[in-house]
């Protein structure tokens, strides 16, 4: 009988999808149906957005079949997608800040819309249609995320949308706006209207969904009704995974204390307060926005957070920019290696020698000889392939690229190295290198913050590991004796 | 790389050379009184002021900004040190004169500093409104008029000297231009700071997460700039022996379109003070060969706009495909 | 009563947010004081026949910054559309002469569209160079001298008197400023063009042809530029290759100053019309008090440099925010 066969809204079946270096999706099947919430879970760099923006037009797979509607989805633009009733509504939002919220919902529909008296009229109609009472003249950048939200939700209304996505839709919510969304949800359920929840809150996957697909590494590993699963059994299907010799053996150099921070406060985070050993390495484990970048960046100096104390050998220091932190002793090597990190055009040599210039300096003046010998040293030691030492740095791989940024820090033999998302875009080869690198930091005598989005990394190299969710450190692990499941509970929150 | 390549690549490197050859060969052609040895000291004089502040401007750029107040430092100089020859006497006049550029080239960076300027735009405005109350200063100080060099009872010998005056074969002006090259050229390519400078304005937050000291070179760079900009004014009423309140005008963008031409890039962090050489070579020879050509001042600045238009289009086509 | 109470409260609010609209009441109520002709109709009229070409060569430089560029050029291209207009007249009819003025300023910005827009380079250098080259096209057409016209005519398009009173350049200017209003805020070209200007990438995810929008933009400032030429001409019946020295910063601080942000998406034709009005007639009331032509230079400087800083701090405070 037709009712009891659920309606399929949106076919993806072995959807293929790389860059270079990695697999983002592969081979990935999933299928909605029409009228139900299909939650999506999933670690960072499970392929979940990657897959999102296959099917709101921004990228194009490689291979595979998406059935929309019943219509094969071929190279779509993102605003054709739009059309066919697919919207998406990004965590960061796709809305135009300094214009107002009916001229947002109907962005580049101007003339269909009767102009802007016919714009606000329909826009203040849609709005009502989800009991929001926001002004459509207000402008964007004067609401707040759950306000935005909203705006977004009635864009795709706007659209006729059969499908919405939302990707994280509740990481900045209160739990009265929480509800909201949730009536809301339930609301366009009724309608028909299916809805693909992305989210890390494991609860609302519980209470909205109806079905859940768990995405790892790039593969679907189960898709599920959400009667038939628990939270258990959806995180360790998140973070199982066989582990062949992918790291070295961990290091135990683990001394005294000598760092601590305490009460670092800003908008994002609260209360941050921990201290780092001797030859330790120190994981941040969180999800993306959690905070951990802020947290190390307060730290270095990077961010004008005031307030917070650094103590370091019992002696509380002053920094106030990254100078002062490389003064005293601490580097760090950020997470976009090539915006912050490195000066693309310049030359490996120079992209080495930048934190250490002072060294190879007498009475102000450079020593050629001496700059190149750092460099070739740190090219030497750390394997870095590049032609010579004077190739601009663009033209290296990832991993190497990122080893020169390591390199600059290492030659200032630092006593703490911070390091965000190192093996970010890097190759399993280079990856193992890096690892046996901090290896050498610590067995030296140095410590290591490291920072990553990949569990596995984290949880085989580190020695401690913090849990950061909501800019709050909500649980201190030994990753030895406690499992994924239990530290990634506590960073979903 | 065999020696072909090698020089293929030299050459697109400095395509600037390779226009200046052809400017020359091409008009000793038709034009034979270019070689003479008048015409060709003729050129090693207009070579002057213009090359002091497209010295200094290269560092501007090379930061990853850019000066435009440079014509109101000049006329601003210009009036105040003619004026202080009489009464202080013409060595510390030239002092004066050469640490007040300086300082209000200091004054300009640390403003910009303070005003978190991030962008050469925004260094586009402020510079060139400070340009519009240095230079109206150098106007009211003089209520408009021109003071002429002669009308002092001062003796002049020293600006003199810098004016007209020979060392040998050389003429002063161009000593102190040579002296001036090889100091900023060594600063800027074998200094700790010089090297500050151009990752500055390759990546200024990269350097700063290195700890360069980032702010410090945006300071520096533009009090550079006023230091050459006040060198060039007084290069160029020593000559004029007139101190002019509208002296500066023009050579903002002859500077820069020198800087451009030599090949240093707008987008900063590439470049040297040498291209900028070769840059306002090109640029007093273009004038030199016009004129020989009685092309009139006027179709010259059709000429020099419609190459700096080309030059900044190409250079950011080259960046597009290099950079990335 | 409330209702009264917290509509006017709203009012002032919103008046209060339009900083050069306070600016302007503040300067005409300060010029109650000093014994001037500054409430004469003469001055008054003047001073709107003055800032006329100024207004309008800033309507279509506000349009290209709202959606996210800037055109400076268009000092260049007043320099040289009443020169080349005059010197057409001397060939053909001053309409077709006029025409082909206009003709040359759309050129000039489809130029000016293609190299920022379509090649992606920074704009307000190459439009500085491109101004550059036309003020030495103009210096060419007049040998650098200033030329009149011949024609009678001509200077009736500017000075004629409507209701003898009131000079037709200023009607054109303020049809112009209704005009741009009317397109800002009405028409898909003009939220298009905010929408640009606010976030490059979600007006074309929206479907928006950007490109096409953006490079518009440039020749309806061009075109406009050459316009004000062409009245200015024929205001002075002079044309005269000066002009246009220190009109393109003067005009974008002007807009800064009616809150156009160079960052794009934001401002308004009677913003930018209330904004180069302050500039101007902090310059009239000068004059009137009798304050020095330099001393209004320097002031003018000091102007422009707050201004902008001012603008350039609060992105400050903004990026640092943590």
């Amino acid at each position: 009988m037709k009712e009891n066969e659920p309606d399929i809204i949106l076919s993806i079946k072995d959807v293929y999808k790389s860059f270079p270096g990695v697999v983002a999706l592969n081979n990935v099947s999933i299928e909605i149906g029409r009228g139900t919430v299909h939650g999506i879970v999933g670690e960072n760099g499970a392929g979940k957005s990657t897959l999102m923006k296959i099917l709101s037009g921004v990228y194009t797979k490689e291979s595979g079949t998406i059935i929309f509607d019943e219509k094969k989805i071929k190279d779509i633009t993102p605003i054709q997608s739009l059309h066919m009733g697919l919207s998406i509504i990004y965590q960061e939002f796709n809305l135009v800040n300094s214009m107002s919220v009916g001229e947002n919902i109907f962005l580049g529909r101007f003339k269909e819309m009767d102009g802007m008296r016919g714009t606000h009229a329909k826009a203040g109609e849609l709005l009502e249609n989800i009991s929001s009472s926001i002004d459509t003249k207000q402008m964007v950048s004067e609401l707040s995320v759950s306000e935005k939200q909203m705006v977004e939700i009635a864009k795709a209304l706007s659209f006729n949308s059969k499908l919405i996505i939302m990707d994280e839709p509740s990481s900045s919510l209160t739990a009265d706006e929480l509800k909201r969304l949730t009536q809301l949800i339930h609301q366009l359920k009724e309608k028909g209207i299916s809805i693909i929840y992305i989210s890390h809150k494991l609860d609302e996957i519980f209470d909205l969904c109806d079905v859940v697909t768990v995405m790892r590494d790039g593969n679907v590993i189960d898709t599920k009704p959400v009667c038939e699963i628990t939270r258990s059994e959806m995180i360790q299907k998140m973070v199982g995974r066989s582990i062949e010799n992918e790291y070295p053996e961990r290091p135990h150099c683990v001394g005294e204390t000598i760092m601590e921070v305490r009460s670092i406060n800003t908008r994002k985070l609260h209360n941050i307060s921990f201290e780092l050993k001797k030859g330790e390495i120190l994981g941040l484990v969180g999800l993306v926005g959690a905070g951990r970048t802020e947290i190390v960046r307060a730290i270095f100096g990077a961010d004008k957070a005031k307030g917070h104390q650094v103590i370091l050998n019992g002696e509380p220091i002053r920094i106030k920019k990254p100078a002062d932190a490389k003064k005293a002793g601490i580097g760090l090597v950020p997470e976009d290696r090539k915006l912050q990190g490195l000066v693309l055009n310049f030359p490996v040599q120079t992209n080495i020698i930048m934190a250490s210039l002072k060294k190879p300096t007498r009475f102000g003046f450079i020593n050629k000889s001496a700059a190149k010998e750092i460099a070739k040293r740190q090219v030497d030691n750390l394997n870095i392939k590049t032609p010579s030492i004077a190739t601009q740095v663009v033209s290296l791989s990832g991993g190497n690229q990122q080893k020169c940024i390591v390199g600059r820090w290492l030659e200032i033999s630092p006593r703490i190295l911070i390091l965000d998302e190192p093996t970010r875009g890097i190759d399993v080869g280079a990856k193992y290198e890096i690892y046996l690198l901090m290896k050498k930091v610590v067995e030296n005598g140095g410590s290591i913050i490291m920072i990553s989005s990949e569990l596995p990394e984290v949880l085989n190299m580190s020695n401690r590991v913090l849990t950061i969710c909501d800019g709050r450190i909500t649980g201190e692990f030994n990753p030895e004796n406690t499992s994924a499941h239990e530290i990634m509970d506590k960073a979903i929150g | 790389m065999n020696m072909g390549t090698k020089i293929k690549k030299i050459l697109l490197e400095y395509l600037v050379l390779v226009f200046i050859v052809i400017l020359v060969i091409v008009t000793a052609i038709a034009e034979p009184k270019f070689m003479t040895s008048a015409n060709l000291n003729n050129i090693l004089r207009q070579f002057g002021p213009l090359s002091f502040v497209a010295l200094g401007m290269t560092f501007v750029i090379i930061g990853g900004y850019i000066d435009l107040s440079v014509v109101g430092i000049m006329s601003l100089v210009t009036v105040v040190t003619v004026s202080l020859i009489d009464v202080t006497g013409q060595v510390v006049a030239l002092i004066a004169g050469i640490v007040m550029g300086a300082a209000m080239g200091l004054f300009n960076g640390l403003l910009l500093l303070a005003g978190g300027a991030n962008t050469q735009a925004k260094a586009l405005f402020i510079t060139y409104g400070m340009s519009m109350l240095y230079g109206a200063a150098a106007l009211i100080f003089t209520a408009g008029g021109t003071l002429h060099m002669s009308w002092l009872t001062t003796p002049q010998t020293v600006f003199a000297a810098i004016g007209s005056g020979n060392i040998g074969f050389i003429s002063v002006s161009f000593v102190v231009f040579l002296v001036c090259l090889i100091v900023l050229h060594t600063f800027l390519s074998a200094t700790h700071q010089g090297m500050a400078i151009r990752i500055a304005g390759g990546n200024k937050m990269a350097g700063e997460l290195s700890g360069v000291p980032v702010n410090r070179s945006l300071v520096l760079i533009y009090m550079l700039s006023g230091l050459m900009a006040a060198i060039g004014a007084i290069v160029l009423f020593s000559r004029t022996t007139m101190a002019n309140p509208a002296a500066g005008k023009g050579y903002e963008l002859n500077a820069i379109l020198a800087v451009v031409l030599g090949g240093t890039s707008l987008k900063g962090g590439y470049g040297n003070v040498l291209r900028t050489v070769l840059g306002v070579l090109l640029v007093t020879l273009m004038a030199n060969c016009l004129d020989l050509l009685s092309v009139t001042t006027y179709y010259q600045t059709v000429f020099k706009g419609s190459i700096l238009v080309m030059a900044i289009w190409l250079d950011n086509r080259n960046k597009q495909q290099g950079g990335e | 009563m409330d209702n009264i109470k917290t509509r006017g409260q709203k009012i002032i609010k919103a008046i209060i947010k339009q900083k050069a609209v306070v600016a302007v009441l503040v300067l005409l109520i300060l010029m109650i004081f000093p014994d001037t002709n500054f409430y004469s109709s003469y001055n008054l009229i003047n001073v709107f026949r003055s800032i006329s070409v100024l207004e309008i060569i800033g309507f279509g430089v506000t349009l290209t910054i709202i959606a996210g560029g800037v055109d400076l050029s268009v000092g260049g291209m007043v320099s040289l559309s009443g020169i080349l207009v005059i010197k057409l007249m001397d060939y053909m009819p001053m309409v077709y002469a006029i025409l082909c003025g206009m003709l040359v300023g759309a050129i000039i910005g489809v130029i000016n569209g293609f190299l920022t827009v379509h090649q992606k380079t920074e704009p307000f250098i190459i439009t500085l160079g491109i101004g550059m080259l036309l003020k030495g096209v103009s210096l060419v057409l007049s040998n650098a001298h200033p030329i009149s016209c011949a024609n009678p005519v001509f200077v009736e398009i500017s000075n004629g008197l409507l209701f003898n009173s009131v000079p037709y350049l200023v009607i054109y200017m303020l049809v112009l400023l209704a005009a741009t209003h009317f397109v800002l805020r009405y028409t898909k070209f003009g939220r298009n063009c905010y929408a640009i200007g606010g976030d490059y990438n979600v007006a074309a995810y929206s479907g928006i042809n950007v490109v096409s929008t953006k490079w518009m933009t440039f020749v309806i400032s061009g075109v406009l530029a050459a316009l004000a030429g062409i009245l200015l001409a024929s205001s002075m019946n002079t044309g005269s290759p000066n002009y246009g020295d220190s009109i393109p910063l003067l005009v974008c601080c002007g807009v800064v100053v009616g809150g156009v942000s160079f960052s794009g998406g934001v401002g308004g034709a009677f913003q930018s019309f209330f904004g180069l009005l302050v500039l101007q007639l902090l310059s009239n009331c000068m004059n009137m008090i009798g304050i020095g032509a330099y001393v209004q230079h320097a002031i003018q400087g000091i102007v422009i440099v707050a201004i902008i800083w001012m603008d350039c701090f609060a992105d400050k405070r903004k990026r640092e925010a943590v």
